[in-house]
């Protein structure tokens, strides 16, 4: 029986992570206002304190909404479009973390836990820098081949792991963690080589992206907002087709299921995981090829940051299901995007933003506390994402 | 495809109903919270400093900008921004600062340098300041952006002298967080320093870490933060004989001197800050003496033109001369370095404020 695209993300499985998300903002607000000496310093009066609480947690707030979503404060006569300049920082900071979380997502419905996407998405990002600073190519094609390098970078560093697996049985978890250190040291090394130096310069940092390698603007010149938010969600679509359109998908999901049995039915499990890997390490590696063509541009040590480990985040956030990993990344961009904004303007810490996106995990694991808080009986929390022991 | 959901059941409990007003409450206490928003009235001046990640407390040019900054704090509506660790993105940071509507945004760490050097050019009714910049954009001066820079490489001198001077192994070493300008020309300053000690004591001296006429290579840690790996380094100076460590690494200088002060083999000098008073008394016994760099001076220096209504975009140079740079002092070690060695060092700083050696 086929289920159509958005039916199969039932509005059910929306509730848990909203409420999870209310809980964690509530939580977040009690650390902003208890951190907060203006606060502190009314502790001796019930009603002042509450009120000075309130305020402290509301305005930071407010400054992460305008931050992430709309601030009328931008607006400049007949330039109105600008108070959405925070949307468009949310949708760039996004779209790389919508790609690495779908690599892991994707991973996860093999039964296999890539931990690697940090490395493959370095991988991806200086095979696209490369080509981008390196090369010069027609407009488009210039683009097309540097995102193509990444992927296929991104490819080679994350189906080496399912093949290290299917041939010899090493666990991806270690394999992949081991190589992330290589692909950062690698690239530290790199950056000091003099392909990749600025004529005339010793620091580690590439020379920019030529200008016709760059994701196109989509809003003008105000914004950052490119074409890479396009390709996230249509690699997105892509993501979903595969695994429930096609038998190699087909194939992801039995061997994710069940490795026996699917051996039994005759599926090559090695050819599954080498084939789910190097298609994860591809979503990855065109993450970081995403995050260089599109907002970042020059190749530092720094240049994944965090996002391969976001990305494990927004996966099992977004339950390993293209649409929930959208979702979740979307909501991760705005809370960045939000973060700078609300230290700018509330002085509160930008760590915060931090424990409120692990509170949100915390809740999302933790179903039980969730639904007691809220006394939810009927919700069925689904079997969810379920990590494969060490013999898996 | 919703399911109900027994948010209340009829006939619930009070335990329960409470639980709900309290949720119900804290979100009321959030949007009270909205109106009670202070109004800002900026009749001073709004000055926000761009950090690079380590913070206002990373012992090193984020705490000495921001020291500086809350010295004319009177003059001043001084704030900060700190770039996250875990994804620095400088050009959304400093936007958030111009969305903000500062007058006047002061970046520091030259991380930040290109983001600010893009918002100055965008946003000329906002003034910029960017530490360890000469604060040109493509080569040319612009009229909004001050750069702030230091000729670290004379204390850099006067360090490697006095390194090389207290060395009993003949062997110093230096090491830098990432190969960058900031970094590199402290090192720079250490190795011709040693150099010029040996060459004038007819001695030979070996500096470890940093060659000057090699500048792509050289002892990086990669980053500002990995202890694991400034330990390991410093480690292996120490096996190679070296007993004065000069790490220029900000907050790294910590695992240096652990290891000194483990190991007794080696000494220490602090870097930006005055190291002594920054960490807990058990390291006192190794610090040689730290390069400071006037981080904050220079900050306070700009902000009270910004207030004066003085802004302009004249780089500012911190020397020996100007007290933009020097020697913090040898604290505990006072006794163990020679009269003679305390005294050279200190006449070796006048011939460089005035001119009679060159640093460079």
């Amino acid at each position: 029986m086929r289920k159509p695209l958005l039916r199969s993300f039932s509005l059910r499985a929306l509730i848990l992570p909203a409420l999870a998300f209310a809980l964690s903002m509530f939580f977040g607000g009690l650390l902003i206002a208890l951190s907060d000496s203006n606060v502190l310093h009314k502790a001796s009066h019930p009603i002042a304190f509450i009120k000075a609480a309130g305020a402290s947690a509301g305005n930071a707030y407010l400054a992460l909404f305008q931050g992430a979503i709309f601030d009328p404060g931008l607006a400049k006569p007949h330039q109105w479009y600008l108070a959405f300049g925070p949307l468009s920082e949310s949708l760039v900071g996004a779209a790389p973390l919508i790609l690495a979380g779908l690599s892991v997502a994707l991973a996860f419905r093999a039964g296999l836990f890539n931990i690697g996407a940090q490395g493959q998405f370095i991988f991806g990002a200086m095979a696209a820098s490369y080509v981008g600073f390196h090369f010069h190519m027609p407009i488009g094609i210039h683009l097309v081949v540097a995102a193509l390098a990444g992927t296929l970078l991104g490819s080679i560093w994350g189906g080496m792991v399912g093949l290290l697996k299917a041939r010899t049985g090493a666990h991806e978890v270690i394999v992949t963690i081991m190589l992330n250190y290589i692909a950062l040291y690698f690239l530290q090394w790199i950056l000091g080589t003099t392909t990749f130096l600025i004529p005339g310069r010793n620091d580690p940092i590439a020379p920019p992206v030529l200008q016709s390698a760059r994701l196109p603007l989509l809003a003008g010149s105000n914004f950052r907002l490119n074409a890479g938010i396009l390709v996230a969600f249509a690699v997105a679509v892509f993501v979903w087709w595969l695994l429930n359109r096609t038998t190699i998908g087909f194939k992801f999901r039995a061997a994710g299921a069940n490795t026996f049995a699917s051996k039994t039915a005759g599926i090559s499990v090695p050819f599954v995981m080498t084939s789910a890997m190097a298609v994860a390490g591809a979503l990855a590696g065109l993450a970081g090829a995403v995050h260089v063509l599109g907002d970042n541009f020059q190749l530092t040590s720094g240049v994944a940051g965090n996002f391969g480990f976001d990305a494990i985040t927004v996966a099992l956030l977004g339950r390993a299901k293209p649409l929930g990993t959208v979702l979740a990344s979307l909501l991760f961009g705005a809370l960045g995007a939000g973060a700078a904004a609300m230290q700018a303007k509330t002085n509160t810490p930008i760590d915060i933003v931090l424990v409120i996106q692990a509170l949100v995990v915390l809740f999302i694991a933790a179903p039980d506390v969730v639904k007691s808080i809220f006394r939810l009986k009927s919700l069925k929390t689904a079997g969810g994402l379920v990590s494969k022991g060490w013999n898996g | 495809m919703l399911t109900p959901i027994s948010l209340s059941k009829p006939g619930g409990n009070l335990k329960k109903s409470l639980k709900v007003t309290g949720v119900v409450a804290a979100a009321a206490l959030a949007f009270a919270g909205l109106a009670l928003a202070p109004a800002s009235q900026a009749a001073t001046p709004k000055v926000c400093l761009a950090l690079d990640t380590g913070g206002i407390d990373d012992h090193s040019f984020n705490a000495s900008a921001w020291a500086g900054a809350q010295t004319v704090k009177s003059l001043a509506n001084v704030s900060y921004v700190v770039a996250d660790a875990n994804n620095p993105d400088y050009t959304g940071e400093v936007n958030s600062l111009v969305n903000n509507k500062c007058n006047l945004i002061i970046g520091v760490g030259f991380l930040i340098t290109s983001a600010i050097d893009a918002a100055a050019v965008k946003n000329p009714t906002i003034n910029f300041a960017q530490v360890d910049d000469p604060g040109l954009v493509n080569g040319k001066a612009i009229a909004n952006l001050r750069g702030l820079t230091f000729a670290t490489n004379q204390v850099g001198f006067l360090s490697g002298y006095l390194a090389a001077g207290y060395s009993k192994t003949g062997t110093v070493a230096t090491y830098g967080g990432i190969n960058i300008p900031p970094v590199t020309i402290y090192m720079d300053g250490f190795a011709k320093g040693a150099a010029y000690y040996a060459k004038i004591n007819k001695k030979t001296i070996k500096v470890l870490g940093w060659d000057p006429a090699d500048p792509k290579t050289g002892v990086f840690v990669g980053d500002f933060s990995s202890q694991n790996k400034a330990l390991q380094i410093t480690k292996n100076f120490e096996q190679q004989g070296a007993d004065v460590v000069f790490p220029v690494a900000g907050g790294l200088e910590l695992a240096s001197a652990q290891e000194a002060a483990a190991s007794k083999k080696s000494v220490v000098i602090g870097v930006d800050s005055d190291a002594y008073g920054l960490y807990p008394t058990a390291l006192h016994g190794v610090w040689l003496n730290s390069a400071l760099k006037g981080v904050g001076a220079s900050v306070a220096a700009v902000i009270k033109d910004q207030a004066a209504g003085k802004f302009n975009n004249a780089a500012y140079v911190g020397t020996l001369a100007n007290g933009g740079t020097g020697l913090a002092g040898y604290h505990d070690l006072a006794a163990k370095v020679p009269g003679s060695l305390q005294n050279a060092v200190r006449a070796l700083g006048k011939a460089i404020a005035t001119g009679t050696v060159s640093a460079n």
